[in-house]
């Protein structure tokens, strides 16, 4: 019984506390395999029970070695994605409507949790301040003008998430770095800033420097560079962390055929139980 | 062979078997990419402004078949379909079909000035937000989505098309086919 009780502990314990790296290592598996086949072969004349030990165990084993490690999904607003471990496509909301970050959703083999990220919305106006079109040629959305800001680079010590976009309209191509508002006040050329600021770097699309084309703004601000007005507006979105967790469904049917088993057998489960 | 062996060779059998025959009844569903992947699929309807400054939406064209061409003025191969989709909205107005022509990005100004010198008769829509090139998925422009009368994704072409092509896609939509 307290080998049964430590297996189906050992797998639970991946449903309440998903994500730990310790699910996906090698010997955390092969102990709860070893405890399983000790604890199925002492059971082994209440087959039912034994069965549904045995189903967890599977359900847990099988989640640690072959489920994915967790990992971020992050999509542009109003895009999809298929992601298998959900079971599903997982559709991003458009940035205007009330972004569910925090929340939390089981599918069959995965814990979804919605998570704040850091974007960068892009508006890009002509000499005469008539919006232009932003692409993305290389993002996850070629039309959005929503930078997902999944490229570091260092400056000055920093760490700093970029992300780049073209405005095919003016023959620019553009490269956005992010500084936070910390990051921002402990540099000397940018410490009068409050808030957050974008370094945005030109380029024409041979890809050749364009003069006078690097500046900075603060976010929310319009900046001119040559030809090109640049307004970045900083916001948080939400990306998704993928957990997997063991087969809620085999789970359901290991704990379904130990309720039955204990309750068909009931004097020769106790026995049992006063054996172990 | 004792009956404890023998039950713990079963149990490893029956774990061996599971763990290599589980992953082959997982999904493993294509990626969703492009207008293309849209099909069947509810349209996201999104309220714009058209080039005139009204409000439109998908929602009023409900009861009709809607060829909606995503396109930008400086996108060179939306300029070259722009005149075959007019002919294609004057010759199957008749059988409920509209075309819309969705601006990506840019100014009504800009959008309204390219329409009028190409001719373009057929509603022009600014969605400077480009909130439909996003959510249908466009790979590039042009990008045109037929809608069916319920209002769902029929099909989804990503670049430019032929006014054979558009023909042949706006007769099998009238069709019902």
């Amino acid at each position: 019984m307290l080998l049964a009780a430590l297996v189906v502990l050992g797998v639970v314990i991946e449903v309440v506390v998903p994500g730990r790296a310790i699910y996906h290592a090698g010997w955390y598996n092969v102990a709860l395999a070893a405890l399983a086949i000790w604890a199925i072969a002492s059971l082994r004349r209440v087959p039912l029970v034994a069965f549904g030990i045995g189903a967890i165990a599977f359900a847990g084993i099988a989640s640690g070695l072959l489920g994915p490690d967790t990992r971020t999904v992050i999509g542009a607003p109003g895009t999809s994605l298929r992601v298998d471990e959900a079971g599903g496509t997982l559709v991003f909301p458009p940035l205007h409507v009330d972004q569910p970050i925090g929340a939390s959703r089981f599918t069959a083999t995965a814990l979804l949790r919605s998570v704040p990220r850091t974007v960068v919305a892009i508006a890009a106006f002509d000499r005469r301040g008539a919006h232009l079109t932003i692409t993305q040629p290389t993002g996850a959305a070629f039309l959005s003008p929503v930078l997902l800001m999944q490229n570091t680079q260092t400056i000055a010590g920093f760490t700093l998430p970029y992300d780049t976009f073209a405005v095919p309209a003016a023959h620019r191509i553009v490269k956005a770095v992010l500084f936070s508002a910390a990051q921002a006040a402990s540099m000397p050329a940018l410490s009068m800033v409050r808030g957050s600021v974008v370094l945005f770097d030109l380029e024409d699309d041979t890809g050749a420097s364009i003069p006078h084309g690097i500046g900075v703004a603060p976010e929310g601000q319009l900046i001119r560079l040559g030809d090109l007005g640049l307004r970045a507006t900083v916001m948080s979105y939400p990306a998704i962390e993928v957990t997997s967790i063991p087969d809620l469904a085999v789970l359901a049917a290991g704990f379904l055929a130990i309720l039955i088993g204990a309750l068909l057998t009931r004097r020769p489960w106790r026995g049992k139980i006063g054996k172990l | 062979m004792n009956p404890r062996t023998r039950w713990l060779l079963i149990v490893a059998a029956a774990a061996i078997a599971l763990i290599i025959l589980v992953p082959l009844f997982r999904s493993q569903g294509p990626s969703v990419s492009g207008p293309a992947g849209m099909a069947g699929q509810a349209a996201p309807v999104f309220s714009l402004h058209d080039d005139r400054g009204a409000v439109v939406s998908l929602a009023q064209y409900r009861g009709k078949i809607v060829v909606m061409n995503l396109w930008a003025s400086w996108c060179p191969p939306c300029r070259a379909e722009m005149p075959d989709l007019q002919t294609v909205a004057r010759e199957y107005a008749k059988d409920g079909v509209v075309v819309i022509g969705v601006n990506q990005g840019e100014s009504a100004a800009r959008a309204s000035a390219f329409a009028r010198s190409l001719e373009i008769a057929f509603p022009i829509w600014i969605d400077d937000g480009q909130q439909y090139g996003r959510v249908y998925a466009a790979l590039g422009l042009p990008t045109t989505v037929v809608i069916d009368r319920l209002g769902a994704v029929e099909r989804g072409f990503d670049g430019p098309l032929t006014i054979e092509q558009m023909r042949s896609t706006i007769t099998q939509a009238v069709r019902g086919t």
